[in-house]
């Protein structure tokens, strides 16, 4: 026992010998040439109690961004090219810049204005007229003097902005070589941890890539700023030229070719599919009709009572009183089976997205494979803009309720999909496997363990679902669909304020209560869990 | 305890892509565990198991985590494939059975505890229980009493409506025990079942669980990472060591005669006062030289711990008697040194 003690020594921090050799061997290794420089100025920096740096790194300083690509330290030389480059402009501004060239122009102008006064006074006989035009000839030479002295200004300034862009180049160096050194070390830190993805040591690779792009930006950069007369090819990209020389003279352009192309192929693909996308659309009506005739055929009375009731029931008396508040809006301002329309089609959509969503979530959430495959569609479902894909589902299904419905699905599905995907993932493998240590088989697993276990994430996703579907209302009126959305449409198209904001509310209303009355139904089923 | 209900034969798992070449290798070329993962990049998780277990037996199986343990127990209701060797229970071989077969072994043969007790969370203790008979389809009424009964078994009457997060953590345990029960399987099979509980709580469940699976007669394979636990519970112990069974034996057999350095680390920490029995410390009678009137005796099956209170009520040596017989006498140095693990000579 009493050896074991001996061997343990407590040392008080101030006593421990900080032991510089495999340190420095680290850092030799990290920075490749010039590495006892680097040893030395990262122990004074890592001996540095304050905040201010204590090191100058004199390359830096003078080789600029150059130094940082060198060393592979990207994001300073970034920083630092922009900031030099800017630099350089004031400079060149000052330099072989033309300030008050316009002034100059027009003392020029008005010089040989003068001349030819002049001429006329000598050639002229008479005293009257030599007098007049000595006199404009005057006149024409205080306006001459004037226009100089603003030229003089102008080019006083220029100087002044040459030495701003001197003394800018000067502190950009300068901060370069005071934190070249620290920012060098946070690398050499993040390199420590990860020798594997962190570059180290100074590659001529980089170095030349450093240097390229530095050629590539910074003339061009400073020319266009600096030189009035700019070249024409740097103003806009030369896409008529590039045009006539892959197509010819006269044969439109890339753009031309390439839409009229499509065009083509996606008249092609709706004729060829002709039958499948009636299908689709002749199914999506079914749905729709079923809905629009129990919303819209039901006398309203029955409807109105049923939604209050639900509303009560599914999530209180609060939002029933509000529920009711909202149709008495609707039904009093002439917007009662419109409303009722616009609830057909987003209950068709939601109905869709759910029936679809659901299955498609649980298939991504047990097979990883697709799920990786599907997870770009369903990125692209989301963040491509509506008005692009309304397009080709006009080509494909033409326009109305139904093709409109289908334009809300594809934005309204992914939230079901993914959160379905994410809740099957959720179940705990230790249940799982119980379930199947008694015996389950892959369905009763399904439907015993996973689903009820993932609820509460599919669940939220329809939440979503429902209201991303109800956002597309207005977006859909574009291709034809109705409700609510049509009227928001026509008032924009007159610009008609007051219907516009009437019919505006009574979508906010009618994304309210819908909203209300699904998140109260799913809270108060959490509660009870 | 003659019949064998769970047979064991030459089970190897080996986990990775490539596991077959790398089974075939091992066979025909004998390699070991670091060839297998330098050439093949596969992982052997069980390596050559046999055992048999007996009806009504438990039967422990110890080891420290990663040591194969529970892989290996996962063999016997083929939650995992054996990579070659044989699993028998009651006669019959699990690894050729058709899909649904090995459902209706699962769901009648074989009941199954968790570490963490993996109950569902949306279900009533009830339902919980009774899920095991939910699955083979048996009506509600029955299911019901059953699960009521199951429930009865583990103390557990007046909580069957509750939902398991109201439960705590000794509670939710025998919950799973119950359910384990409720199809009154043949076998059962716990997986470390007491390893995430209090101590206090594990002792108890330890002593309840012995005496249910006494009364039950159910051949018992039980996962354990402590050997204290294994002691107390087992009736014989696999000491197993990436994923090879070191020893079997009965709890006084791995105490006394380890196999080798490894066990014998770990037995040196176990207490010997119920393991230790009185013919294997005492001195002839000879070796005593004045009277033995009046002294304590205890038959010669006594442990440690009955000895130690019959000494210290005398300054007398304890006589040991076979059939009535005096044998032998234990003193108090043959009592101290026996509670170390060894012998006074």
């Amino acid at each position: 026992m009493s050896d074991v003690a001996t061997e343990l020594k407590v040392t008080a921090a101030s006593d421990i010998e900080i032991d510089r050799e495999t340190l420095d061997n680290s850092i030799k290794e990290f920075a490749g040439p010039n590495g006892n420089y680097y040893v030395e100025t990262f122990h004074k920096i890592h001996d540095n109690t304050s905040f201010i740096p204590k090191t100058f790194n004199l390359w830096a300083a003078v080789l600029g961004p150059l130094w940082a690509s060198s060393r592979a330290i990207w994001g300073m030389f970034w920083a630092f090219l922009i900031l030099e480059i800017i630099a350089w402009v004031q400079i060149g501004r000052g330099l072989w810049g033309t300030p008050g060239s316009e002034f100059l122009e027009r003392a020029a102008s008005q010089a040989e204005t003068m001349q030819r006064r002049l001429d006329q006074a000598a050639a002229a006989t008479e005293q009257a007229d030599i007098d007049r035009f000595t006199k404009l000839a005057e006149n024409m030479q205080r306006a001459i003097d004037t226009n100089m002295e603003r030229v003089e200004q102008a080019q006083a300034e220029a100087t002044g902005i040459m030495i701003t862009g001197l003394i800018m180049l000067l502190i950009f160096k300068l901060i370069q070589g005071v934190y070249a050194n620290n920012v060098y070390e946070k690398q050499y830190s993040r390199w420590r941890i990860d020798p594997e993805t962190t570059e180290s040591g100074r590659s001529n690779r980089n170095a030349v890539l450093g240097a390229v792009l530095t050629v590539a930006i910074a003339p061009l950069v400073v020319y266009r700023f600096t030189v009035n007369a700019s070249m024409e090819l740097l103003e806009a990209f030369p896409e008529q030229q590039i045009s006539t020389y892959f197509l010819g003279e006269g044969n439109g352009t890339l753009f031309g070719a390439v839409a009229s192309w499509m065009e083509a192929r996606i008249d092609a693909a709706a004729l060829a599919g002709d039958d499948v996308f009636d299908g689709i659309v002749s199914g999506v009506r079914t749905v729709l009709d079923g809905l629009t005739v129990a919303l819209n055929g039901s006398p309203w009375p029955v409807v109105m009572l049923v939604i209050a009731v639900t509303a009560w029931r599914a999530a209180g008396p609060r939002v029933a009183i509000f529920t009711v508040a909202a149709m008495a809006y609707t039904a009093l301002l002439g917007y009662w089976a419109l409303a009722m329309e616009t609830v057909a089609l987003v209950g068709a959509a939601v109905l869709l997205c759910v029936a679809i969503g659901i299955p498609l979530g649980i298939w991504f959430g047990k097979s990883r494979r697709a799920y990786r495959m599907a997870e770009p569609v369903l990125d692209l479902m989301q963040t491509l803009p509506a008005f692009v894909y309304l397009i080709p589902i006009i080509a494909f299904f033409g326009t109305g309720n139904p093709p409109g419905i289908l334009a809300t699905i594809i934005f309204g599905m992914p939230p079901v999909i993914r959160l379905t995907a994410l809740g099957m993932r959720g179940v705990p493998e230790s249940i799982k496997e119980a379930a199947v240590a008694f015996g389950a088989s892959r369905w009763q697993l399904l439907k015993d363990v996973e689903i009820p276990l993932a609820l509460p994430s599919i669940m939220t996703g329809v939440n979503q679902t429902i209201l991303m579907c109800l956002s597309m209302v207005v977006i859909i009126s574009l291709i034809g669909g109705g409700g609510l959305g049509q009227e928001i449409l026509e008032a924009l198209q007159f610009a008609a304020k007051g219907p516009g904001l009437l019919g505006g509310f009574a979508i906010l209303f009618l994304a309210m209560v819908m909203d209300r009355i699904v998140q109260g139904a799913f809270r108060r089923k959490d509660q009870q869990d | 305890m003659s019949e064998t209900v769970v047979k064991v034969t030459d089970v190897w798992k080996i986990f990775g892509t490539r596991a077959e070449e790398a089974m075939a290798a091992v066979k025909s070329q004998g390699i070991g565990k670091p060839e297998v993962l330098s050439e093949f990049q596969c992982v052997v998780g069980v390596q050559n198991a046999n055992f048999e277990v007996a009806r009504g037996e438990i039967f422990c199986i110890m080891g420290l985590s990663g040591s194969g343990k529970s892989t290996l127990v996962r063999h016997i209701n083929r939650l995992i494939e054996p990579t070659a060797g044989k699993i028998e229970i009651l006669g019959q071989d699990v690894s050729t059975i058709s899909e649904s077969e090995l459902r209706r072994i699962r769901a009648q043969q074989i009941g199954m505890v968790f570490q963490h007790m993996a109950l569902m969370p949306h279900r009533s203790v009830r339902d919980n229980v009774a899920y095991p008979l939910e699955i083979r389809k048996i009506s509600k009424s029955k299911r019901w009493a059953v699960s009521d009964h199951a429930l009865g078994l583990v103390d557990l009457t007046g909580y069957e409506d509750r939902l398991p997060r109201e439960l705590s953590g000794g509670m939710q345990q025998r919950v799973g025990i119950a359910r384990a029960l409720a199809s009154d399987p043949e076998i059962l099979l716990m997986d470390e079942p007491f390893s995430a509980l209090d101590p206090l709580i594990r002792l108890q469940l330890q002593d309840q669980f012995k005496a249910l699976v006494a009364q039950l007669r159910k051949t018992t394979l039980f996962i354990t990472h402590d050997l204290d636990e294994a002691i107390r519970i087992g009736h014989r112990i696999a000491i197993m060591k990436d994923g090879v069974i070191v020893q079997i034996g009965t709890p006084e057999q791995i105490v006394m005669e380890p196999a080798d350095d490894y066990v014998r680390e770990f037995v040196q920490g176990i207490s010997k006062l119920k393991l230790v029995k009185a013919h294997s410390i005492m001195k002839p009678l000879e070796t005593h030289s004045g009277t033995l009137d009046g002294a304590p005796r205890a038959d010669h099956g006594a442990d440690l711990d009955q000895l130690i209170d019959l000494a210290v009520e005398t300054d007398q040596p304890v006589v040991i008697t076979e059939g009535g017989v005096d044998v032998g006498i234990v003193t108090k140095p043959c009592l101290l040194r026996g509670i170390q693990g060894g012998k006074d000579e």
